[in-house]
């Protein structure tokens, strides 16, 4: 199995790389440019700094899951749902209640009845 | 992801729901009062507390006073409609419109008695606390210091 051996494969890479001369010559200022190309390269690999949404996003995937957390979550919009929708009602049932009640006068009063 | 999104839209559901559930819960007596065939009559019960013997009672004094309201709108109208038409045809106050406005304020303090009787006789067939408190409420309904000046109609 020569993948099991992979010793071997880089002893006659060395040898060949050894034995290896080439006659060409770099271009000029070749270094520099292959820094250059690097640069550019891990500029343009450069992660974007995260935005709001991805922060969000990033939370919900990653912390809302969390049981504790979950639950606190869900309990705590429950009550909300609860709490306004409790105010609303109390406030709702008062102006009905007022409204039948100014109802009642209006029909026994007749300055008060809204007649043509 | 999809399970984050999950509980998210669970919370905003539950949260709807709970308001949903509250609203609609506590606020069926005052939509059942409104469904009710004398809304006004209804109200009364359920806010002076009063037992279906009270009630009726109320019901009766409410029924037998309504022809006589009825008949003091339709002389406070025609009053109304005189004392115009002597208003438009003069620039004088003349004896005419001197008696007409005698005969309005004679009027109006006629229906002021008649339903401060009424509103004294409801207020008998109720428990004395509940009476003294619908007593206290409907005067200060009718006979506010402005009686009468904030009405819309003309």
């Amino acid at each position: 199995m020569k993948r099991n051996e992979p010793g071997k494969h880089d002893d006659a890479l060395r040898k060949l790389l050894k034995e290896w001369r080439t006659d060409a010559s770099l271009a000029r200022r070749f270094q520099e440019s292959v820094w250059q190309r690097i640069e550019h390269a891990e500029q343009a690999e450069a992660p974007a700094a995260p935005s709001v949404w991805t922060g969000i996003a990033q939370w919900i995937s990653t912390m809302l899951p969390r049981p504790a957390l979950a639950i606190s979550y869900v309990a705590v919009l429950l009550a909300v749902g609860v709490t306004a929708g409790w105010a609303q009602a109390r406030q709702e049932s008062a102006r009905v209640r007022d409204e039948l009640g100014l109802r009642y006068v209006r029909v026994l009063d007749p300055y008060l009845d809204p007649r043509k | 992801m999809k399970r984050g999104v999950f509980i998210l839209v669970l919370g905003v559901v539950a949260a709807a729901a709970a308001y949903g559930c509250i609203y609609f819960a506590c606020t069926a007596s005052a939509r059942s009062l409104q469904r009710s065939d004398k809304p006004e009559l209804a109200w009364l019960k359920e806010e002076f507390n009063l037992s279906d013997a009270e009630f009726n009672r109320v019901s009766e004094l409410h029924a037998a006073y309504l022809p006589q309201c009825r008949d003091m709108c339709r002389q406070i109208d025609a009053q109304n409609v005189h004392l115009q038409k002597l208003l438009a045809d003069t620039t004088n106050v003349t004896p005419e419109i001197d008696a007409a406005l005698a005969d309005a304020a004679r009027m109006r303090s006629d229906c002021q008695r008649m339903m401060l009787r009424h509103f004294v006789q409801v207020s008998q067939t109720m428990p004395p606390e509940q009476g003294r408190r619908y007593l206290a409420w409907v005067e200060a309904k009718a006979f506010l210091p402005d009686y009468g000046m904030s009405r819309t109609e003309n």
